[in-house]
């Protein structure tokens, strides 16, 4: 399992483990370029693995306006 | 992945430059696409006084951030609109911000100049956005040219650019599409109109205020009715995920061949004199803020 919080909504989301970030945002439905994809204060690219329990902050980057 | 320059761990992949950066590069890689953009479309002039339009969002914050860091001395505006809920929130946030580097604030308070929002939401009967939006214009151009301000630097991104330019085009609105360029000279007594991020994606704004540790607002307005662009973003955005670079291609194509076509139309040029009560350049006797005060002060 992994522990997403989602911005700028500020959801918490618990979800199975994916293998990479960019499986991570396949499955929350975003683009490479949709959002930040945080980890320990450090950004990820898409090809980054994910590790059971990790906290990832997931900042969507479109503004409204 | 790792950074295109120095080999490190990347920090941020940009498909639409086949690459990925470290944060150190990344940085400068982004403050290298400011510095192009001023450069190529004569932004700012030496010894120039800049104004910077700060919302309190992540695109204001980073153009003011990056301008600082490019060796450039910008003032920072914020337009307070008095709206319960947001107004409050990103006052404070670019309060913060620029107290905090040490850069100068103008703070325009609405219910000062006799204009807070949900005042004019109440008695005015037109969209409230589109009112809003001119007080706001209205409010930058005023400071602007009393406070001797020779260009008004927005936060505008590639990404709001090519969204407005789509919805232009959707409806060939000529008027318009002549009228739109990072780069607007001086005219009519108003300051140069300059959008240095233009060439940077909401992401790239995004991934730089994160890595300068910008604290940005995200609180949206009460009165929005969910922006008008998103729909068009959320389009250009798939179009740029099956062919990266389709948005700046876009974007800089309709500057170089669109926009030329629609300016030689040369719309009928307005005659514009000083507003009677504020000064500003208007078409008619009182400017449309003005005539909005009025509205209010007499209910
Ligand atoms: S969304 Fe709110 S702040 Fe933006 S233009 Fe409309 S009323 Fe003004
Ligand atoms: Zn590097
Ligand atoms: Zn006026």
């Amino acid at each position: 399992m992994i522990f997403v919080r989602l911005e700028p909504e500020s959801e918490d989301l618990t979800l199975p483990k994916p293998n990479t970030v960019l499986q991570l945002l396949n499955r929350l439905q975003l683009g490479r370029t949709q959002a930040l994809v945080i980890r320990s204060g450090e950004l990820l690219t898409p090809d980054r693995r994910i590790h059971d329990g990790d906290r990832i902050e997931i900042r969507k980057v479109t503004s409204a306006g | 992945m790792k950074c295109r320059r120095c080999k490190a761990l990347a920090a941020v992949a940009l498909p639409s430059h086949h690459a990925g950066f470290c944060p150190d590069c990344f940085r400068k890689f982004f403050l290298k696409q400011v510095e192009t953009a001023i450069r190529r479309k004569k932004m700012i002039l030496p010894e120039d006084k800049i104004l910077v339009a700060l919302s309190g969002g992540k695109d204001s914050l980073a153009l003011m951030e990056a301008l600082t860091r490019l060796g450039y001395q910008p003032v920072g505006l914020h337009v307070d609109l008095k709206i319960p809920g947001s107004s409050d929130v990103a006052r404070k946030t670019v309060e913060d911000f620029c107290s905090r580097r040490g850069l100068r604030l103008i703070v325009a308070d609405m219910e000062e100049w006799g204009l807070p929002i949900p005042e004019v939401r109440r008695k005015v009967k037109r969209p409230i956005c589109s009112i809003c939006g001119k007080i706001k214009r209205h409010a930058f151009n005023r400071i602007a040219l009393e406070q001797g301000f020779d260009v008004l630097a927005t936060g505008h991104n590639l990404d709001d650019e090519t969204a407005r330019l789509f919805a232009n085009t959707l409806r060939w609105d000529e008027a318009h599409m002549a009228g739109q360029s990072p780069s607007l000279p001086a005219e009519n007594g108003f300051a140069r109109k300059i959008k240095p991020l233009y060439r940077l994606s909401e992401f790239e704004t995004a991934a730089f205020a994160f890595l300068t540790d910008i604290e940005y607002t995200t609180a949206p307005c009460p009165y929005s009715r969910g922006a008008s662009f998103t729909a068009h973003k959320a389009l250009l955005a798939q179009l740029e995920a099956r062919s990266p670079g389709s948005k700046i291609s876009f974007y800089e194509g309709f500057l170089e061949r669109g926009r030329p076509a629609f300016q030689n139309r040369d719309s009928d040029k307005e005659q514009l004199a000083p507003c009677q009560y504020c000064g500003m350049p208007t078409s008619a006797g009182a400017c449309g803020v003005c005539r909005v005060r009025q509205l209010l002060q007499q209910s």
